[in-house]
């Protein structure tokens, strides 16, 4: 009989449809992820449901308590939730190159994704005789139909969907013609929709055509480097098909004759993640009987595997959580005095579970939120589920939630990790929302339970809360800047009345310039510490103040990106000993040197019993405690990530006291032992911009900027005008580190980029007539730049436009924010033009909060004023100052770019 | 009384509550697949107005104007409650918008987030907003030439989110926001300075016009009450489409800070931090001619050549000698009496030329009309008064001087607004010897007696707890002489996280009350408590 209770006849659903999602002001992460693949529930679950379901058949009393509550009861609630994770989903890469059609000299390379979207491969080559590893286009011939040339070192071709026994599969063949010249293939895997990259441990994938490029460790289709690279991608599955390898090499790459030797097929896979936001729902009906004076409960969900009510039940308006008198349904477990836990029962079906709950009249509501394991919990949008008991009982309610209580007892019950996390992830991402949301769901909530019976819809008053909480945030952030009275201009005020300059990590003293010390080929020579030792007084008499040095320490990449052992400062740019002499000889020549810092992620040294690499090395001998738990590649123990995963490399917990400590300590150590004055912070998306804060409030640098790159907004392939969103993380990122770091204006770049690419010089003005990126909200915290190793050198991810450089660099070096010079520039034809403009800047004191006027943004040409004492335009079209209360000299002048002074 | 889905979306967050989510609940279930959600919007508007919330995501949220059966249904149900209920019964929540919100070239100053600025106080529930109406920007050229277009821009945005407006008509200038007085008047200003309130030393306060030039034809060949006058005249003809359906109200400026009072704070001190009680202003041509008639006519000729000589300065402590000595002060002797009498007569009348010009012009629209009063604290616990009596407030320990204001309004049918409602005694400084609860309690009391309805407004913005607290127990403890309170003012700070929220728990203190005893401070629960068979539930007019 215990079955009818559950059949669907009382099982009322409203069918919900589903309220849009609005994604407010920044992606704010779903608060809980689940981050393991989900179990199958084991035989031994099964077993005991059934246990379950005999016990209710054969306690006759229970059984007839159940009729009586069938004929006399009727729903007093019913409700389907909608539940919502981010799930991550592990698919593969397939790269197979064979010989097509039996054809000697026709081979395939064909790439095959096994993951669902939508996807482009981003494609390029490299030809025979090429120096360095800059891609070009490939010879048309090789070409698949659909191809898109970007610019003139890509391709991006859309791969084809292969259905293969209903997975979803697709995939992208390319030809090659072995007389053709090309020495290699590179390509990296994009997902249209969301724009993130696929890449082949954190570079390119390189499929050689020729033996002499085989010992590039990117390459794919060898064995070589696998054995030293430590939780990389590729070594979760690499079946490689291709036994040998290169054996002859040394070969002088200019000869033909190279390619003698027989090319050979391979296949192998790489294992992708990709984040997808999965959907489920539940759905909870109430039934009161009268007779038994009793309420029926019944959840039912199509959530797979175990699932867990983490229960309690509320005696009166306030929603303290109480534990309600036995009996408990089976399979409940006290969990510390606070709540119960029920195993909810698999469906026959296995398409989910359900489980009804008995409880006494009187009873307020009943709460729970769900445990799908360890780490994965679900709650009703980041509040508790509140299922509200029949108000017949209870004629007039008012559910009063004395908010701060329920805060804790969700704190107390619910595992640190998550608790702490989800506040964290919270002010990662907008330190403004969720203080406001909290509010208003208090208050949306408690008209609605007044409302209760009438208006029932949550996601309802979800989407209406979150409406005001976005029209709230943006009308704040446009008041804020068009205010007068923001606190940037307060300080701006206030700095410009005093004499000497206040000093503050996130500008240095304001008049900073910027020079990269280095690209991304830099470590080649294994002593460009020296090399650049002898460039120091040039790079001072150039006009620079800051260097930005390479990261310093041991790593698994030659470029340093992937640090291990973060003591061991003897990297391939050269050992700690040379690294001191430089930056004793930068001091000298009046550069302060800053520190390329990775502190969002680390490469482990051991195994842990699992084989997994996550404990570490060296002087900082963390274990897997201080690895984020949400990367499944790497068995962290940590909490969730406060910020996004950098997938290659075992990514650090900081909200671990200890690990912070230790690199609290090493920051010191870093500016004592070697002298650095401030810090580049690598992927800063990763985390939390308050650790962050913290650590520079403990290191006291002297000028910090972190690098907080994430994709531009496009709408049909062009990028669009408007892109406060991506300024708006960037800016939000800078506020949560409380200013103490300025952050490179991405926004900037990428506006430029358009704006150069397509003659678009409207563009570089926003809305409010303001400079469109960071420089245009917060000009003192962006570090603007036009190039650096990641988007130029030879990795060319993301490459300015080619020949307009100079525009590019009198439109940065002429406005406000801190200028970067990228080394590949200073040491190239431009230099005398950078020279030159730096000396305009210096001279009329432009600097990191200087205003700007802009007088003209039209298709053709851009023209502003800054401080009254430049006027710059670039663009092939006119623009001439005109003469009043100042009279303006031409300065300088350069392909499609001029800069006036003020005499 | 107006009857409409408008008023009762107006009314409260329950209310609001009512229609936008039993309408979300009821789309919910239709089949619409595109899941548009239908907020029912002004149905007296007779529009079928959509818009689209700009919204990032990348389904916009649509909202519409409902006209189905159901919603009908609704609205007659509504409109049948509120009719029945007396006006009295609850309080309106307005929230006023920048002072600058209509730039001094006639454009909206930041548009983009007035706009979605009102769409978040619309789905707050708060009732309506107020407009600063300058004239300096409104007739900012030439006498006669009107320029209603930013304004109008404002008004219409408030209309389609269906949002009621309260107008503030200001003849002053604002320093704070640099809105000056209309540029022709400044120019007859430079040439007679007497048009301006005059202090001792012979300093011109140029905020606002001195109520002595009222009935002179100063203003080329007209009198300023005749301007004000064609002023409201014009912008009751161009506002005429929204009288009555979106503004609601509308409160004439009476002086400085549109204010009933002489601009005796010349030198703007920063709030509760001036020692000093403010100086005389009746120094200017008119007012001595004015004043030297009255003694001759009075008998005392001697006593008009001047206002009192042993006035102090603006920084000096009024009570330590002269004129406002606590004992044995020249304000008690039958001169101060005759000064004061003449002094605060002046105001008196001035504010009555204006308020009933303001009932006279707008009697033939449906809308209420106010007038706002000071309240000035400081200095109200010394026996004389003397910040209120600067101020032309013949307010002493042995008189009461508001009876008299408010009899004004009461003769005119006017509303008062009054500020200050949340400020409490303890955070005023000892040395200034303020009380502003008293004082709200004094003037309350009075306006119970003239039959008064009263608007509040705060005085500052400064977010926290104790200050909304304030508000709340004078919204909800004055046994309804409070019916519309207007929150001051929109801005960056407003939708700060620092303050929204606390706002946010304002309203729904304001809502139910009961549940607030649990935020509150153990201490401040007696307000809620005292009030016998409250209905908490506010309704509208």
């Amino acid at each position: 009989m215990a079955t009818v209770t559950m059949g669907p006849l009382f099982h009322h659903r409203t069918s919900l449809k589903p309220i849009p999602k609005f994604q407010l002001i920044s992606t704010k992460p779903p608060p809980f992820h689940l981050n393991c693949t989900l179990t199958p529930s084991s035989p031994f679950n099964g077993a005991i449901f059934s246990r379950y379901f005999k016990a209710s058949k054969a306690v006759s009393s229970t059984g007839a308590a159940v009729v009586e509550t069938l004929e006399s009861s009727n729903v007093t609630f019913s409700e389907n939730f909608k539940l919502e994770r981010a799930q991550k989903v592990e698919g593969k890469i397939t790269v197979r190159f064979d010989c097509g059609k039996n054809d000697e000299n026709c081979w395939r390379l064909t790439v095959g994704c096994g993951l669902p979207g939508k996807w482009i491969l981003h494609w390029g080559v490299n030809y025979i005789g090429d120096v360095g590893s800059e891609w070009d286009q490939p010879p048309l011939d090789m070409r698949p139909s659909g191809s898109i040339p970007i610019k003139d070192y890509a391709l991006e071709t859309p791969f084809q969907r292969k259905s293969a026994g209903g997975e979803a599969f697709s995939e992208i063949m390319i030809e090659i013609k072995s007389k053709s010249s090309v020495a290699a293939i590179n390509f990296v895997l994009k997902d249209a929709e969301s724009g993130n990259w696929y890449q082949h441990r954190g570079r390119d994938f390189k499929v050689p055509l020729i033996d002499s490029l085989q010992d590039d460790d990117n390459v794919v289709g060898t064995i070589n480097g696998l054995s030293t690279w430590p939780g990389a991608v590729g070594q979760l599955s690499n079946k490689l098909l291709k036994p040998e390898a290169a054996e002859s090499k040394g070969e002088d790459i200019g000869k033909l004759n190279l390619r003698s030797r027989p090319l050979q097929g391979f296949y192998e896979e790489h294992s992708v993640f990709k984040e997808i936001v999965a959907f489920n729902s539940l759905s909870v009906s109430v039934r009161h009987c009268q007779e038994k004076a009793k309420n029926v409960l019944y959840i039912e969900t199509d959530l797979l595997g175990d699932v867990v009510v983490h229960w309690g039940v509320c005696k009166d308006e306030s929603r303290n959580w109480e534990i309600p008198a036995e009996p408990y349904p089976p399979e409940t477990t006290v969990f510390r005095n606070k709540a119960l836990r029920t195993l909810l029962q698999q469906k026959t079906e296995g398409d989910g579970s359900c489980g009804s709950f008995t409880l006494d009249e009187g009873l307020f509501a009943f709460v729970f939120v769900l445990k799908l394991n360890e780490n994965t919990w679900l709650n009703c949008k980041g509040n508790d589920f509140y299922i509200p008991f029949s108000t017949s009982v209870v004629p007039h309610r008012h559910s009063g939630p004395t908010h701060s209580e329920v805060k804790e007892e969700h704190e107390e019950f619910s595992s640190p990790v998550i608790s702490t996390d989800a506040s964290k992830t919270n002010q990662a991402d907008s330190a403004y929302t969720d203080e406001i949301i909290n509010e208003i769901r208090n208050l949306v909530s408690d008209i609605s339970s007044e409302k209760s019976r009438k208006t029932k819809s949550k996601e309802a008053q979800e989407s209406i809360l979150q409406e005001i909480e976005k029209l709230a945030a943006e009308a704040y952030s446009i008041f804020r800047s068009s205010q007068p009275t923001s606190p940037e201009t307060d300080v701006l005020e206030e700095e410009a009345l005093q004499a000497p300059l206040k000093i503050s990590s996130g500008t240095g003293s304001g008049f900073e310039i910027l020079c990269q010390g280095f690209n991304w080929e830099s470590h080649k020579s294994g002593k460009w510490y020296m090399e650049l030792q002898e460039k120091a007084s040039k790079l001072s008499s150039l006009g620079f103040t800051v260097i930005w040095l390479p990261p310093p320490t041991d790593s698994v990449s030659p470029e340093g990106y992937m640090p291990r052992d973060l003591y061991n400062l003897n990297s391939r740019y050269g050992n700690i000993d040379q690294l001191k002499v430089l930056v004793k000889r930068l001091h000298e020549v009046g550069i302060m040197v800053l520190g390329d810092v990775v502190l969002n992620h680390r490469c482990a040294q051991y195994k842990n019993q699992n084989g997994v690499w996550n404990i570490f090395g060296g002087r900082l001998n963390w274990d897997d405690r201080a690895v984020v738990a949400d990367d499944p590649h790497f068995q962290g123990k940590g909490n969730k990530s406060s910020g996004d995963n950098f997938h290659a490399a075992p990514n650090i917990d900081h909200s671990q006291e200890f690990v912070r400590k230790d690199i609290r300590e090493w920051l010191l150590w870093l500016r004592e032992e070697i002298g650095y004055d401030g810090w580049r912070l690598d992927f800063v998306r990763g985390f939390w911009g308050g650790y962050v804060k913290e650590y520079m409030d403990s290191s006291e640098p002297y000028f910090a900027m972190g690098e907080y790159w994430d994709s531009l907004s496009y709408r049909y392939g062009e990028m669009e005008h408007n892109q406060d969103a991506h300024r708006q993380r960037i800016f939000d990122w800078i506020n949560a580190t409380n200013g103490t770091a300025g952050a490179f204006d991405v926004t900037t770049k990428g506006i430029l980029h358009s704006t150069l690419e397509r003659c678009e010089y409207w563009r570089l003005s926003d809305e409010k007539g303001k400079p469109p990126g960071v420089m245009g909200w917060w000009p003192s915290r962006a570090v603007t730049f036009i190039e650096n190793h990641d988007t130029g050198s030879t990795q060319g991810h993301w490459r300015f436009p080619s020949g307009k450089e100079m525009q590019g660099y009198a439109y940065i070096l002429s406005h406000p924010g801190t200028p970067s010079v990228f080394y590949d520039h200073i040491f190239s034809g431009y230099q005398s033009e950078i020279s030159a403009l730096i000396s305009i800047r210096k001279r009329n004191k432009i600097q990191c909060r200087s205003t700007v006027r802009i007088v003209k943004a039209e298709r053709d040409v851009y023209a502003a004023i800054i401080d009254d004492k430049l006027t710059m335009k670039i663009g092939p079209g006119q623009y001439e100052p005109s003469n009043g209360p100042q009279n303006w000299s031409l300065a300088i002048e350069g392909r499609d770019y001029k800069i006036w002074e003020a005499s | 009384m107006e009857i409409s889905v408008i008023g009762s979306s107006q009314v409260n967050l329950g209310r609001v509550n009512d229609v936008g989510f039993s309408n979300f609940s009821r789309n919910l279930n239709s089949k619409n697949p595109t899941a548009k959600n239908i907020i029912s919007k002004g149905s007296n508007l007779g529009q079928n107005q959509s818009f689209v919330w700009p919204s990032k995501s990348a389904v916009g949220f649509i909202v519409r104007a409902c006209a189905s059966a159901q919603n009908q249904a609704v609205v007659s149900e509504k409109a049948s409650r509120i009719s029945r209920t007396k006006p009295n019964d609850g309080v309106k929540l307005y929230v006023g918008l920048p002072i600058d919100t209509v730039s001094n070239s006639n454009t909206i100053n930041h548009a983009r987030a007035i706009a979605a600025g009102l769409k978040a106080l619309k789905l707050l529930g708060v009732d309506g907003v107020e407009l600063p109406v300058w004239w300096g920007v409104a007739e900012k050229d030439a006498h006669g030439k009107y320029d209603w277009t930013g304004h109008l821009a404002v008004v219409e945005m408030v209309q389609k989110l269906g949002l009621k407006l309260h107008i503030s008509l200001c003849f002053h200038a604002s320093e704070e926001s640099k809105i000056p007085l209309p540029q022709w008047v400044s120019q007859i200003g430079e040439s007679d300075s007497s048009i301006y309130f005059t202090d001792r030393s012979g300093e011109q306060y140029k905020g606002c016009l001195s109520l002595a030039v009222d009935d002179l034809p100063v203003l080329d060949g007209k009198t300023p009450l005749e301007v004000y006058k064609e002023f409201c005249e014009n912008f009751k003809s161009s506002f005429a489409p929204f009288m009555g359906s979106t503004i609601m109200g509308l409160s004439i400026g009476l002086g400085p800070d549109g204010e009933l009072r002489y601009p005796s704070h010349h030198h703007p001190v920063k709030r509760n931090t001036h020692l000093g009680a403010g100086e005389f202003q009746c120094y200017n041509k008119n007012m001595l001619n004015n004043l030297k008639h009255h003694a001759d006519t009075s008998g005392n000729p001697l006593w008009g050549l001047g206002g009192p000589h042993d006035a102090p300065g603006y920084d000096q402590s009024p009570i330590s000698g002269g004129f406002f000595n606590e004992n044995g002060g020249s304000w008690e002797t039958p001169y101060g009496d005759f000064f004061l009498s003449w002094y605060s007569s002046q105001l008196l009348k001035h504010g009555d030329r204006l308020l009933s010009l303001a009932a006279s012009t707008f009697e033939d629209v449906p809308i209420t009309i106010s007038g706002k009063i000071p309240l000035i604290h400081s200095w109200y616990k010394a026996r004389s008064h003397p910040s209120e009596l600067t101020a032309g407030i013949y307010n002493t320990v042995n008189r009461d001087g508001y009876d008299s204001i408010l009899e004004i309004f009461a003769k005119n049918s006017c509303k008062v607004i009054l500020p200050g409602l949340d400020l409490s005694d303890e955070d005023q400084p000892t040395e200034s010897r303020a009380s502003p609860e008293f004082l709200l309690a004094q003037i309350t009391s009075s306006c119970r007696k003239h039959g008064v309805e009263v608007s509040g407004q705060n005085s500052s913005i400064s977010g926290d707890l104790r200050g909304f607290e304030q508000i709340k127990k004078n919204l909800l403890g004055e046994n309804g002489v409070v019916d519309l309170f207007t929150y001051q003012r929109m801005g960056a700070y407003f939708f700060s996280p620092e303050h929204l929220p606390s706002f946010t728990r304002f309203v729904r203190g304001l809502n139910q009350p009961d549940q607030s005893l649990d935020d509150l401070p153990v201490g401040n629960q007696e307000s809620v408590e005292a009030l016998p068979d409250k209905n908490l539930q506010m309704q509208t007019t």
